[in-house]
């Protein structure tokens, strides 16, 4: 593993068995954090961008079945497959919370209302730096000071309901970083927030980042927040990724029709044009029996038929480090994987063709 | 900085130390000051209740000594109804009944009504105190309620958190399977049941029943293993519906708050699975259950009356069946109100644990 | 792909009815349950029908008699199903009964045969029954079909637990149908108007909740007067079974509307000019109503539980009428059980009824939440 990297995720599978058939939210995810380095996963809700972040802790729901690999860097310890440790065992949990630290997406409920704010922080402090519970107070203090939790000391012995939203987030913040993580998982971490607060905890965020050379995995739908936030940006689509690259160049050029869609539907400030708020037609449909196609095909207004309903395209490059999923995307490398994925179902089909002949003689 | 210690253990003391707080000893003395009104309703409902029998008590009272060969003059009528305080307006029976039955135990003209006819049938049940016959019973009535209250949560709360953390296994089908059956069966059913089962496979059918030793002398050291040995049925089935619904609940509580977001939170800063398990689901599961310990009172009350006759215990439900078979109503409202209050009791340090089980009750002030 | 975009519409534009119909069929014990229940209550309504003899019909003879052997083969060949008459051996000594086979003369069992007089319904006369013995070919003799054995009257077991399940079914359900309405009532007025009338209403729910249930019922059943009609003996009892169950309604509707009294559809619908009590029932009950009838579901088991309770303490339902509580009268005595463990059997019907009740109440709770 390359050591300017912290985190490598590859071929990130999960599966959901139901009862009608297997669910599968995430197939085949790849992608790489640098160290320091704030890299955004953006999609719709129920692309399975929170899979993905939860299966980096090894937190899924117990249904949920995870194949692939995903690689953490140790700092101490070399690269290590954090897919292959026992979910419930000793050796993940001596990193989550302390090499890998996660917020979530709603403050309010993300703490167990029957324990003060302060003994659920510093429990993350006591399983992993310190056995002094005084000790362990005093870090989770001078850690709630420095995310701007005011009057921390009292703070410290309030319980969750006392606290408002932004409060909360700002506690939960403390907790995922009172042991200084290496990684900062920010699942849709102000979607829950009003406006003028989420500003405040982005905010928060980079600057804690500044101190450290933390990375931060940030799961987002908000465009408007990966722009602010993030180095990289990766597009997630129906379990995959179907644009990745560069924050400026994905903003300046995107490719992928779903970016180009993202994009159109954020409103902008200033513009004159009075129109209607793009929007992509449809839902994003059920993982569920998928067969052969783009997962966007049935929304995308630059489908092609007969090859976009019958091959799923796959990541390439099309400029350096920006890499895109799809056919219709006019630049060389996808043309070149259009012309490659015609001549194979052209041969497919001629397979299909003469077995049909052999049938019939 | 003060001191305080973070462990759940000491927490306990820290809330101790909350009960000092002024917004808790407001809500218990908020909550102690409910209790009176409650009771008060109470008893106005059974008295409505006791009043509802068609004719008053004197009426029913001469036709029963008419039926035996009783002359009776309108004049004594008149006599009887003036000292009941028949005549009065219903206020002021209520108020009659609440300061001679509820308040003294006696009557003094319904015992003169007693004494003065022994050859009334029902006359020799219970001549006495109305609370006398309460007091006879209610020891027992309430050391074995409380008795089987206790196994009933000893049993279920472990078996509940298997049933719960161990979903979709082997064994919690078989707990599931085992409680619905076990809270379908009516209480005195099962106790009928078991006195075949008991009958077939032991031979011996006289479950329940005390013997004269018991009786007179009451439980001691030296009828202690009898006694137990009497009871074993008794136990099963009076505990058994609740233990039943208490797994079902606590179960389906366990369930519920493993679902929540913070155990996801917990798990994410590398909290154990047991410490998740009993640090926080456990904890917020069991408020419910803490909840409905006067419920749960109400219910072992509920069900013991039927099925302490069947198994011939000398508890309560019986006398209170007996009393309104010869309806005594005098005797059968006092008993009512006797286990309503004590299920109210149950309802108020229920009420007081939880505000001390849940910081969210002690700062709304109780207002759930 | 097209097909699943229409379920999908069909799932978005289902009404909650629908919804909740479509996970109840998914909920495999509660259609069980239903089907369970389905088949007692057929069995209630033609109750008479089923039944070979009638409540009252008795026969000495059979006095305590054990559930008849139905033969199909009689001296080696199928006759189809038969029974033999019994004869009464009594031991001189012990005073001991014994039943004996009479194997001299088969009895066929006849479908549609005439009896006893019943009412259908309540009204058309009629005597069919779905099967029996019939007149005639009797020998003399007259052999009896006890399915179930028979009481110590001699009456047919097997006809009393179908005839006694019209009091112990229908009871429960219509008591649950008084006690929504009253809940129902109650609730609204307790919660559309709140103040001093909800806090009386809230005390007064609370304490009954307080006072033991069996307990209140046998209190109030005793204020029944002696020798009333079976008529209204039924009526009070299922007042009597209502008293507390509405509570438990009252509760939840009291709930919904405090919670949904202020929202935007109820403002805009009162400043449209719709009257209180069209508000309440147009717009707020049919937002509950699922809800509620999970509620009535779920307190039916207990309500059955307490009728056959009170019955079987002869508080309740008395003969000439009868119910499963009734018949279980006597069971009392472990001597009797131990003789004839056959007298059991309406135990089997309680408990079946008291569970598939529940858990069809279970499967239409699951399916009150249809978003979920």
């Amino acid at each position: 593993m390359d050591d300017s990297l912290i985190l490598q995720i590859k071929d990130l599978r999960v599966e959901i068995p139901m009862p009608e058939g297997t669910l599968t939210p995430v197939r085949g995810v790849n992608f790489e954090m640098r160290k320091g380095e704030t890299v955004g996963l953006v999609g719709e809700s129920g692309c399975g961008k929170s899979l993905t972040c939860k299966a980096v802790l090894g937190i899924n729901d117990k249904k949920c079945k995870v194949y692939g690999e995903i690689n953490y860097n140790h700092p101490t310890d070399g690269a290590q497959n954090l897919l292959a440790m026992n979910p419930r065992g000793k050796q993940i949990r001596s990193i989550r919370g302390k090499e890998i630290s996660m917020i979530f997406q709603e403050p309010m409920v993300a703490f167990s209302p029957l324990y003060t704010i302060g003994n659920q922080i510093s429990e993350a402090a006591l399983l992993h730096i310190t056995k002094n519970r005084q000790e362990a107070k005093e870090l989770s203090i001078a850690m709630m000071k420095k995310v701007g939790i005011a009057n921390a000391e009292k703070r410290y012995n309030q319980y969750p309901h006392e606290f408002s939203g932004g409060m909360l987030q700002r506690a939960m913040i403390t907790m995922a970083l009172v042991c200084h993580p290496k990684i900062l998982i920010a699942d849709e971490p102000t979607t829950a927030l009003d406006v003028t607060i989420q500003a405040q905890i982005l905010e928060l965020m980079k600057e804690m980042q500044k101190d450290s050379d933390m990375g931060i995995l940030f799961i987002t739908h908000d465009l408007g927040v990966v722009a602010r936030m993030c180095d990289r940006v990766n597009v997630m689509y129906l379990g995959k990724i179907v644009e990745s690259g560069p924050a400026a160049t994905i903003y300046a050029d995107p490719e992928h029709p779903y970016t180009n869609g993202l994009m159109h539907s954020v409103h902008k400030i200033g513009s004159r044009k009075k129109e209607r708020l793009f929007s992509i037609e449809g839902t994003v449909p059920l993982a569920m029996n998928l067969k052969t196609a783009c997962g966007f095909y049935e929304r995308c207004d630059h489908r092609i038929e007969g090859l976009c309903d019958q091959a799923d395209p796959e990541l390439v490059e099309v400029a350096p480090d920006h890499k895109v999923a799809c056919f219709a995307c006019d630049n060389e490398a996808c043309r070149a994987m259009r012309a490659k994925a015609e001549a194979m179902l052209k041969a497919q089909g001629q397979q299909g063709a003469s077995k049909e002949e052999k049938r019939h003689e | 900085m003060e001191n305080k210690s973070l462990s759940p253990k000491k927490s306990i003391f820290s809330s101790v130390a909350d009960f000092f707080r002024q917004d808790l000893i407001r809500y218990i003395i908020n909550r102690i000051l409910l209790f009176f009104p409650t009771i008060l309703l109470i008893s106005i409902i059974i008295f409505f209740v006791i009043q509802l029998p068609p004719g008053d008590y004197v009426s029913t009272a001469i036709a029963k000594l008419q039926q035996e060969g009783e002359e009776v003059s309108a004049e004594t009528a008149q006599e009887m109804r003036e000292s009941y305080g028949l005549d009065q307006p219903v206020i002021v029976q209520y108020g009659l009944w609440v300061k001679d039955i509820i308040w003294t135990g006696s009557n003094t003209t319904y015992y003169r009504l007693y004494n003065s006819h022994h050859n009334w049938k029902y006359s020799f049940s219970y001549q006495t105190n109305v609370w006398n016959v309460i007091g006879k019973y209610l020891p027992m009535t309430v050391t074995i309620t409380l008795f089987t209250m206790l196994l009933q949560y000893l049993i279920a709360i472990p078996v509940a958190v298997y049933s719960a953390t161990h979903q979709y296994s082997v064994g919690d089908y078989a707990i599931s399977i085992l409680t619905f059956t076990g809270s379908a069966i009516p209480g005195f059913i099962f106790a009928i049941l078991c006195m075949y089962l008991s009958f077939l496979w032991t031979g011996n059918a006289n479950v329940g029943m005390f013997t004269q030793d018991m009786l007179l002398n009451g439980i001691n050291w030296g009828n202690l293993g009898e006694f137990m040995k009497r009871m074993t049925i008794p136990f099963i089935v009076f505990g058994f519906a609740g233990t039943c619904g208490t797994i079902r609940s606590v179960r389906a509580q366990m369930l519920d708050e493993i679902s929540q977001q913070y155990t996801l939170t917990a798990r994410a800063k590398g909290v154990s699975e047991r410490k998740i398990i009993w640090k926080y689901c456990f904890r917020a599961a069991i408020n419910p259950t803490v909840t409905g310990l006067g419920t749960s009172l109400s219910h072992l009350f509920s069900g013991s009356t039927v099925t302490a006759m069947v198994l011939n215990l000398s508890i309560l439900g019986p006398v209170l069946f007996h009393a309104l078979q010869y309806q005594d109503m005098y005797l059968a409202g006092a008993i009512v109100m006797v286990q309503a209050i004590l299920v109210e009791v149950g309802v108020l340090l229920a009420d007081i644990g939880i505000a001390f089980l849940d910081p969210r009750i002690r700062y709304s002030g109780g207002s759930r | 792909m097209a097909r699943r975009i229409k379920t999908q519409d069909d799932y978005y534009l289902a009404s909650q009815w629908q919804l909740m119909l479509r996970k109840l069929k998914k909920h495999r014990l509660a259609q069980i349950s239903f089907f369970v229940l389905a088949v007692l209550y057929i069995g209630a309504i033609f109750g008479d029908f089923i039944a070979p003899y009638g409540l009252e019909e008795f026969d000495a003879v059979y006095k305590d008699c054990a559930p008849t052997q139905v033969h199909y083969v009689f001296e080696g060949k199928n006759v189809g199903p038969y029974v033999f008459a019994i004869t009464k051996h009594i031991d001189k000594k012990t005073f001991k009964i014994t039943y004996e086979d009479d194997t001299t003369q088969y009895y066929p069992i006849k479908f549609f045969v005439h009896g006893t007089h019943y009412k259908v319904l309540g009204f058309i006369d009629c005597d069919w029954h779905l099967f029996g013995l019939g007149e005639g070919s009797n020998g003399g003799k007259d052999a009896k079909i006890f399915l179930f054995g028979a009481d110590n009257l001699g009456r047919d077991l097997f006809s009393r637990i179908l005839i006694g399940s019209q009091v112990s079914l229908s009871m429960p359900f219509v008591s649950a149908i008084i006690s929504l309405f009253l809940g129902v009532i109650i609730g609204a007025v307790s919660g559309y108007f709140g103040g001093a009338i909800d806090m009386v209403i809230q005390r007064i729910i609370e304490v009954l909740g307080a006072i033991p249930q069996i307990p209140l019922w046998m209190a109030l059943s005793a204020a029944i007067p002696p020798g009333v009609s079976t008529i209204r003996l039924y009526f009070y009892m299922t007042i009597i079974l209502s008293f507390i169950n509405w509570t438990g309604m009252a509760r939840i509707v009291r709930g919904k509307f405090l919670s949904s009294k202020n929202d935007d559809y109820v403002m805009a619908a009162r400043l449209a000019g719709v009257s209180t009590w069209s508000i309440i029932w147009k717009h707020l009950v049919p937002g509950f109503m699922s809800y509620l009838i999970v509620s009535v579901t779920r307190s039916i088991p207990s309500s059955v539980v307490g009728e056959t309770s009170m019955s079987y303490l002869g508080l309740g339902i008395r003969s000439p009428a009868t119910s499963w509580g009734v018949l279980l009268q006597e069971c009392s005595s472990i001597a009797v059980i131990a003789q004839h463990p056959n007298k059991l059997i309406p135990i089997i019907f309680v408990t079946i009824t008291v569970m598939a009740f529940n858990f069809f109440g279970d499967g239409l709770r699951d399916a009150a939440d249809p978003y979920k």
